[in-house]
């Protein structure tokens, strides 16, 4: 029986390197193509057809997606400051979505899976909160690491907590979908192998958990994506009111 | 885990996953979003207007409904006056007419009685100056000779044709 984490082995497909750099194309990057061409494909599928008043199935789905990522950045950054967030916020939800559920393709890859990508996006993020931060407040973007009502006494005390408090942050968004996506793809893999290697009579039941847990982990490709951009919504909804 | 252990393809991963991240950014900011986003809001701006408008016209209406109402108890209102009215004319009309009708058949009554009185008088007079002429007559028959019986007999019939004739000439006249 093959390992379970050997799907998250990754194979260059097309190799491609310039200067010092591995840029080559692999199988994870292939499957993340083929989710965002999806995405891409019916986002312009709706447009090529002309958005209608009353919209169409493909329309309405398209359109609540959006509304609910809009209602989100909303209520997380506020009404007027969250327009100009809207499409990144929504660019990242349908990414980390497409990405996760591509990945449920049997031979296909979660690229999500990879810690470096989740921790690549985290760190964007939180740069990108840190950007926003100083490019709206100033200096005064530094009150952040001073929570309101905090007496001056405990002041040299909350700034380390609130400094690894925001540091943590990364850390904890790209660990928490790095590590779903894991787990849920070796609980499949492992059930997977215990029906391929047990006798028929016994094999049914792993199988059965596979389709069951299968179906989970399309729900949880969901959540995931979902808390991914909420918290990213959260945290630039910090910097820009500051706190 | 080769999420740890496959270092190699880690600068591919980031690359290519930044670089997929940012064209899908672009592509959909750029062709796809605008025209969806836009289409949501001017929905929900129809449908508040919308909504709006329909309550403004339920307010109307209400108002209209109101109104008429109003207008409908002042109609009824108006017409229980103008039937009592119309009523209270009738009766009196009625009423007018019947004074009227007695006033009249009382002066009928009176002027047939007087009709009646005077010829009675006129009779009563005619009969009396027949009686005079008959009485002169006869007077002067009686004055002139002694008479038999069959001279009473035929003087008195000729008084009496006399007569007759004198009120028959009076009735022509």
């Amino acid at each position: 029986m093959e390992s379970p984490l050997h799907h998250f082995e990754v194979h260059t497909l097309i190799p491609i390197h310039i200067g010092g750099l591995d840029l080559s194309i692999n199988n994870a990057v292939v499957a993340m193509w083929v989710g965002l061409a999806i995405i891409v494909g019916a986002f312009m599928l709706v447009v090529s057809r002309g958005i209608s008043p009353i919209p169409g199935k493909l329309q309405s789905i398209l359109e609540i997606a959006l509304e609910f990522i809009r209602n989100l950045v909303f209520e997380f950054i506020g009404k007027e400051e969250g327009k100009k967030y809207v499409p990144f916020i929504a660019s990242l939800f349908l990414f980390i979505l497409a990405c996760n559920l591509i990945g449920l393709v049997p031979g296909s890859y979660t690229i999500t899976s990879q810690v470096v990508v989740t921790g690549t996006f985290a760190c964007g993020i939180f740069i990108m909160t840190l950007v926003i931060g100083f490019s709206k407040h100033g200096m005064g973007f530094f009150g952040i690491l001073v929570p309101p009502g905090v007496p001056k006494i405990m002041i040299p005390l909350m700034i380390p907590i609130e400094i690894v408090s925001m540091l943590a942050r990364p850390i904890s968004l790209a660990v928490r979908l790095f590590a779903n996506m894991t787990a849920g793809h070796t609980i499949l893999a492992v059930l997977f192998g215990l029906a391929m290697t047990s006798p028929l009579w016994v094999s049914w039941m792993p199988f059965g958990f596979t389709i069951i847990i299968n179906g989970l982990e399309i729900a949880i490709a969901f959540i995931q994506a979902y808390i991914f951009t909420t918290l990213t919504c959260v945290y630039i909804g910090d910097v820009v009111k500051l706190h | 885990m080769p999420q740890f252990e496959q270092v190699s393809v880690f600068g591919s991963l980031i690359f290519w996953s930044l670089i997929s991240f940012g064209l899908l950014f672009f592509i959909l900011k750029k062709f796809a979003f605008p025209p969806i986003l836009e289409a949501l809001e001017e929905r929900e701006k129809k449908i508040r207007s919308d909504i709006e408008n329909s309550e403004k016209l339920k307010e109307e209406a209400q108002e209209i409904k109101k109104e008429l109402e109003e207008t409908l108890k002042a109609a009824h209102g108006k017409a229980e006056t103008i039937l009592q009215l119309a009523h209270d004319e009738g009766k009196k009309l009625q009423e007018k007419s019947l004074q009227e009708t007695e006033a009249k058949v009382r002066q009928i009554q009176k002027d047939a009685e007087q009709e009646i009185q005077s010829s009675r008088n006129k009779l009563l007079q005619e009969i009396r100056s027949y009686t005079a002429a008959l009485t002169i007559a006869s007077t002067e028959k009686f004055l002139k000779k002694v008479l038999d019986d069959a001279d009473k007999k035929r003087l008195v019939e000729e008084s009496i044709e006399q007569v007759i004739e004198e009120l028959e000439k009076r009735q022509n006249n």
